[in-house]
């Protein structure tokens, strides 16, 4: 008897709190639907932590501009395309995001970035730029940066720039200091080492108007074979060291304690705040070509499942192509704008501009996912060679596997 | 043992104290009500929305699982299952899900170019393969509509103007009204502001207007709502046939079901789409070259590592709990909290500092503590395998201290005292007394802890990307990768991501680890009674 | 071994003058071992206070350890208007502190269960929830992150980007290996104290409760402690999950300092490393009591 009444209380006081809570959520929801309808249309996008500042403005100008509200979302570089690969097909990507040229294979074989129209705007952008933001003939990309490496020199120790690869090494060593430094690792640094490698007349694939032919690897080519012993020579002497991480190298340069650093723009700023006085050279040719560094080109993506297409496709083309976006951008990162007047602008200073000169013989780094089995192999090969293997056969190997990826 | 009898009665009657003092059941049955007033709400609540998105599945399980779980608490009986759903609700939703889903990714043929679904990939297809006619201008366009839908109002750069709509191919239209020297209205269709167009974005990109009659002079298109280009495609796709044609060449693609459109001589387009492929993955897992080679080292030095880690970790963080468990100690705290900071910090930064200190010309290790010696302990085979068994013992002994110090808290004094009082000796207590007591604790610990160690993927990519690598070998496998790194060397080479060989692989090592540990725990008979 | 020699010790040693053999057989050693342990733990993670403190940014470029000392990166990350690292911390605490709760408690009421009660399928479930976690998580985002999306869709509030729907997928984890550690620990718990209080009338929930619980306290303690580190340090579910900077936590907010290698700022992810330690230790301080109170301590002496 007892425990029947109590049951009935239960049941009771169940229902009770059962519709109250109700009560409670269908108010809630009633506010949220409300609200919908009047929203205003927002595009997301994805961009590297570094950036977010400067697009704040960018953003914020847009939406007085527009309407369109641009909701920044701050990502993890390392994570944007894993990310973006992932969650495109589910809808619930981003309509654009930051990234880099290079990803282009990747993006366009899983058929989750659309082309864009530039709108006859090509002729604006620096021609790598350009070049490096189209696959297979399409443009997906509207680029806003390009990156490459340059020769840094502290003028104080060498006050004069210098020609070849041993003219340096010489100038350092008599200014008494460790010559030269370059980022390595346990499996060397082929993206640093590139210009030296194409000095001897040995990219990775050949090229024409079109782009790369990755059908046709020239890595092993004789070029290649000359630059394996230029480069077993260097491991040798030391000038060339895998030892040397990206860290140790700063540390070097930036304590005075080493005369050329081979880097990129992002490291400058360290230089500079290190009060070292920073030259930016040519990067020095050790063979008879000219040195071609890789450059990376920075751009937008629109996605291919983005619901806003049309507000997307408006803001990357009509505003983000824009000087004074460029601009903005390049304030933030000291980064070359990839549109040609806000470029012309931005060399004005000597390290920009230094860097942009150098940039003039780089080369995008291939798009293609080929590349995957190039830098599978690529890096350990140049690694073994500095730390003593057999240049030759190190080197035929390295084109031997690479082609045996390719072909699979 | 008198002691002992003691101690219970004072146990219990403790115990009824606490029971008399906590409120009597009315105030339960009434906490229980609320709780579960609660749940059901937000069920009843989680029903009606799934409803409205006709999820009538979901909806089912969710109606089920409430049912249940109002079934449990309000019986009498149930008892067990009282304390485990709430836990074992979020296991199955988070974790038997997840496994559950990633050994379904196991037979798809998920990876780089087959991203999606098929609708997606056609999507994808379509748009690559528009290609604008070479040399022809932009056009300026305002969007426009009339009853028979969406329209584009196209000024050419020569000012002509003209109107057309999906079914109507551009015609000239004269009257209308220009702002500069754009068409923004005409006679007959109502101009959508730019707030309109951006309403019905999904429309207007998806609106293709007829160049022509000639369906070979393309169509305009508008990316954005305000200029239009001439496009053609490469690609045409047959919505009945369910084939993709190359326009130029004639080629005939069809889904021939290899998860893309494939051509009669085998030529496949990208992007395609995910498929069930059956066991293929299973079967490439045991016939890749890349991963049969090295595929006993691996596994042998996957063990060694694995149960290596586990000893030297729980052998350091036992001796040093018990070396801090004296209560005559001064400084206790101290030591304890510098020994938990390893574990405090991320263990990426941690490997990160440890691979620096490491280095051979130029760290700490070499340069400070052994005077500038040259030791290569990240290049020289044997030695990584040494040096990630030493950083991973630092970064693991604090989680075995921890436990090890709860566990220690777990032998009731009285045993220890019994044992004293019939004259064992220190030692022997340990051996024969505490540490049995601890091993029934910390055996699970221990072969969980294996397994963790066994898929210790970010030790070894941090420190040292699982190298050293043979130059001279034709796999991208290195001296210190254990199987899951190898893993994902394989199936993530560069650009080209294979998650369904991936997941293949986790399968093949979950079954793996898993029968080792039920061995384990069999051998240790940490399943059986304690009492 | 240790409790043996106090209890038998400590009367005697107030009364005979000091030496230093019997001290150094007793704690002496101990101290040793203990300053040892100390320099093995905290060397390295004198570089990441180091580089903390350098403005210069690297993080194992010199060995010079505090040859340049500053605040610069602690004023950067706390002021920075991009990065909103007050909010991160709070977050971290948030979801961390109650991930812990939750974890205890959830584990806690299996553990007690699998103890205390016989039923069919408990030695299936207990060997269940352990195995269940040695699935390899390499590719486990993939999955949550579809479920995730897929409860945004009919309910937001508890979908990504929300800290509850972060709590919820970490919830998935709270049976598992901490269950078996506690276990093993309320199996040591004799059973006559629930026998005596069902005597005096008490229910399970009320033994479970106002008993139990006290008694187990040391473990509770360690569970809880790391949970939280666990959830503090995760990233790869947290960075998915979040979106917005302001809901994300401090692994994912810090991660993102140093994800671009050329523009990694080391020397604010190692102040954010180092501030981000302070609960963990605070709380363990906070919690060592319980850790090393001692079963009896906490009930019945």
């Amino acid at each position: 008897m007892k425990v029947k009444t109590r049951s009935i209380i239960t049941a009771g006081a169940l229902a009770a709190t059962v519709g109250l809570a109700l009560v409670g959520c269908s108010s809630d929801n009633g506010d949220g639907g409300d609200g919908a309808n009047n929203s205003t249309t927002a595009l997301t996008v994805w961009v590297d932590a570094e950036r977010v500042d400067a697009l704040k403005d960018v953003a914020a100008a847009y939406k007085d501009k527009t309407g369109i509200e641009v909701k920044l979302v701050s990502k993890d570089t390392a994570k944007i395309k894993d990310d973006f690969l992932q969650q495109v097909p589910t809808g619930k990507g981003p309509d654009i995001t930051m990234g880099a040229h290079d990803w282009l294979g990747e993006l366009v074989t899983n058929g989750v970035v659309s082309p864009i129209e530039l709108a006859d705007k090509e002729g604006d952008f620096l021609e790598v730029a350009y070049a490096a933001s189209t696959y297979e003939g399409k443009q997906y990309m509207l680029p806003y940066a390009v990156e490459n490496i340059a020769l840094l020199r502290n003028a104080d120790l060498v006050p004069e720039a210098v020609g070849t690869f041993d003219e340096m090494i010489a100038a350092g060593t008599a200014a008494g200091v460790t010559p030269f430094v370059v980022q390595q690792g346990p499996e060397s640094d082929p993206y640093h080492l590139y210009p030296f490698q194409t000095s001897f007349g040995a990219p990775v694939f050949s090229s024409d108007e079109n782009g790369y032919d990755v059908s046709d690897l020239q890595i092993g080519n004789a070029g290649g074979i000359e630059y394996a012993n230029w480069l077993a020579a260097q491991g040798a002497a030391g000038t060339i060291n895998t030892e040397v991480t990206g860290d140790i190298a700063k540390e070097q340069f930036t304590t005075g304690q080493a005369a050329f650093w081979l880097t990129g723009p992002w490291n400058v700023g360290a230089a500079l705040d290190a009060g070292i006085n920073v030259a930016v050279d040519p990067i020095v040719t050790p063979g008879a070509e000219a040195a071609q560094p890789f450059a990376g080109v920075k751009g937008f993506f629109l996605s291919e499942q983005s619901k806003n297409k049309v507000a997307a496709n408006d803001f990357l083309v009509n505003y983000l192509a824009t000087e004074d976006v460029q601009t903005a951008l390049f304030e933030s990162g000291n980064v070359l704008p990839a549109l040609a007047s806000a470029a012309d602008a931005a060399s004005n200073d000597p390290i920009v501009g230094g860097f942009r000169l150098v940039g003039m013989d780089a080369v995008p780094m291939p798009a293609s996912p080929a590349m995957g089995a190039v830098w599978q192999f690529w890096g350990i090969a140049e690694a073994a060679i500095l730390n003593g293997a057999d240049p030759a056969a190190t080197w035929e190997k390295l084109a031997a596997d690479v082609q045996g990826a390719l072909d699979k | 043992m008198t002691d002992r009898v003691v101690q219970t009665s004072k146990r219990s009657k403790q115990a009824a104290r606490i029971a008399d003092a906590a409120s009597g059941g009315i105030r339960m049955i009434l906490l229980k009500i609320v709780l579960l007033g609660i749940v059901d709400a937000i069920a009843v609540y989680a029903l009606f929305v799934l409803a409205l998105s006709d999820e009538w599945l979901i909806a089912s399980l969710v109606a089920v699982v409430t049912l249940v779980v109002n079934w449990i608490y309000f019986s009498k009986r149930k008892l067990p299952a009282k304390y485990l759903t709430p836990g074992v609700l979020f296991l199955i939703v988070f974790q038997i899900f997840v496994i559950g889903y990633t050994g379904y990714i196991g037979f798809t043929n998920y990876s780089t170019g087959h991203n999606s679904d098929k609708a997606q990939a056609i999507d994808a297809l379509m748009s690559s393969a528009r290609e604008r006619v070479p040399d022809s201008p932009t056009y300026k366009v305002t969007i426009v509509e009339n009853l028979e839908g969406l329209g584009m109002l196209v000024t050419a750069p020569d000012g002509e103007v003209s109107v057309g709509s999906s079914e109507h191919p551009l015609s000239s239209v004269r009257n209308a009204t220009m702002d500069g020297d754009k068409a923004v209205a005409v006679d007959g269709y109502t101009s959508l502001s730019f707030q309109d167009v951006l309403q019905r974005q999904g429309d207007i990109v998806g609106l293709e207007v007829p160049f022509s009659d000639d369906p070979n002079d393309g169509s305009l298109r508008t990316p954005d709502g305000s200029s239009a280009y001439v496009y053609t495609s490469s690609l045409v796709y047959d919505e009945q046939a369910g084939t993709m044609t190359d326009a130029s060449s004639g080629t005939v693609y069809s889904d021939t079901g290899t998860g893309a459109f494939t051509s009669s001589d085998g030529e496949e387009l990208l992007p395609g789409w995910r498929i069930t492929v059956g066991f293929d993955n299973f079967a490439r897992a045991f016939t890749e070259d890349s991963i049969r080679e090295p595929l006993i080292n691996v596994t042998i030095w996957t063990i060694v590592f694995a149960l290596l880690s586990v000893a030297s970790t729980f052998f350091l963080g036992l001796f040093l709990a018990i070396v801090f468990n004296d209560k005559r100690m001064k400084g206790r705290k101290f030591y304890r909290i510098a020994m938990i900071l390893p574990y405090a910090f991320p263990a990426f930064l941690s490997a990160l500092v440890w691979a620096g200190m490491l280095s051979e010309s130029f760290g700490f290790v070499n340069q400070v503590l052994l005077g500038g010696a040259s030791i290569p302990w990240l290049t020289d085979p044997f030695l990584a395998k040494v040096s990630i068994l030493f950083v991973n013992l630092w970064l693991g002994f604090p989680y075995m201290f921890l436990v090890a110090t709860g566990a220690l808290q777990s032998i009731p004094d009285d045993v220890v005292e019994a044992a004293t009082v019939d004259g064992a000796k220190p030692w022997q207590v340990f051996r024969l007394i505490k540490m049995p007591l601890l091993l029934v604790t910390m055996a699970p610990i221990l072969i969980s802890s294996f397994a963790f160690n066994f898929n210790n993927f970010n030790l070894i990519y941090m420190l040292t990307g699982g190298g050293p690598r043979d130059a001279a070998a034709s796999v991208n496998v290195g001296a210190t990768d254990i199987l899951i790194s190898m893993v994902y060397k394989v199936a993530f080479t560069g650009q080209l991501r294979d998650y369904g060989l991936a997941s293949a692989f986790t399968i093949i090592i979950f079954i793996l680890v898993a029968t080792i540990s039920i061995v384990s725990f069999r051998q240790t008979k940490a399943l059986e009674e304690l009492n | 071994m240790t409790t043996v020699l106090s209890r038998t010790g400590e009367p005697i040693t107030d009364k005979r003058p000091f030496s230093f053999g019997r001290w150094f057989g007793r704690t002496g050693w101990r101290h040793i071992v203990g300053v040892a342990m100390v320099l093995f733990s905290v060397l390295p993670l004198l570089y990441v206070l180091s580089s903390s403190l350098n403005p210069s940014g690297t993080l194992t470029g010199s060995n010079a350890l505090f040859s340049a000392v500053g605040l610069d990166a602690y004023v950067r990350l706390v002021t920075d208007p991009t990065q909103p690292f007050m909010a991160w911390f709070g977050n971290t605490l948030l979801i961390a502190s109650i991930t812990a709760v939750a974890t205890v408690f959830l584990g806690a009421l299996a553990a007690y269960s699998f103890s205390r009660m016989r039923f069919t399928g408990r030695r299936f479930g207990l060997l269940t929830i352990v195995l269940v976690q040695m699935f390899p998580q390499l590719l486990a985002v993939v999955a949550i992150f579809l479920l995730m999306s897929s409860i945004s869709d009919w309910f937001p509030a508890i979908g990504l980007n929300t800290h509850i729907g972060l709590i919820m997928v970490y919830m998935g984890g709270a049976l598992g290996v901490n269950t078996y550690l506690m276990y093993g620990f309320f199996n040591t718990i004799p059973q006559d104290i629930d026998e005596a209080a069902k005597i005096d009338g008490a229910g399970h929930a009320r033994i479970f409760f106002t008993i139990i619980l006290r008694l187990v306290a040391p473990i509770l303690a360690v569970v809880g402690l790391l949970s939280f580190i666990g959830t503090t340090n995760e990233f790869v579910v947290a960075s998915i999950l979040l979106i917005d900077p302001e809901k994300q936590t401090l692994a994912v907010g810090l991660y993102k300092l140093v994800s671009n290698p050329n523009y990694a700022d080391w020397s604010a992810f190692s102040a954010g490393a180092v501030i981000a330690a302070l609960p963990v230790m605070a709380l363990f301080l906070f919690l060592q009591k319980y850790i090393v109170g001692g079963l009896t301590a906490g009930a019945v002496k």
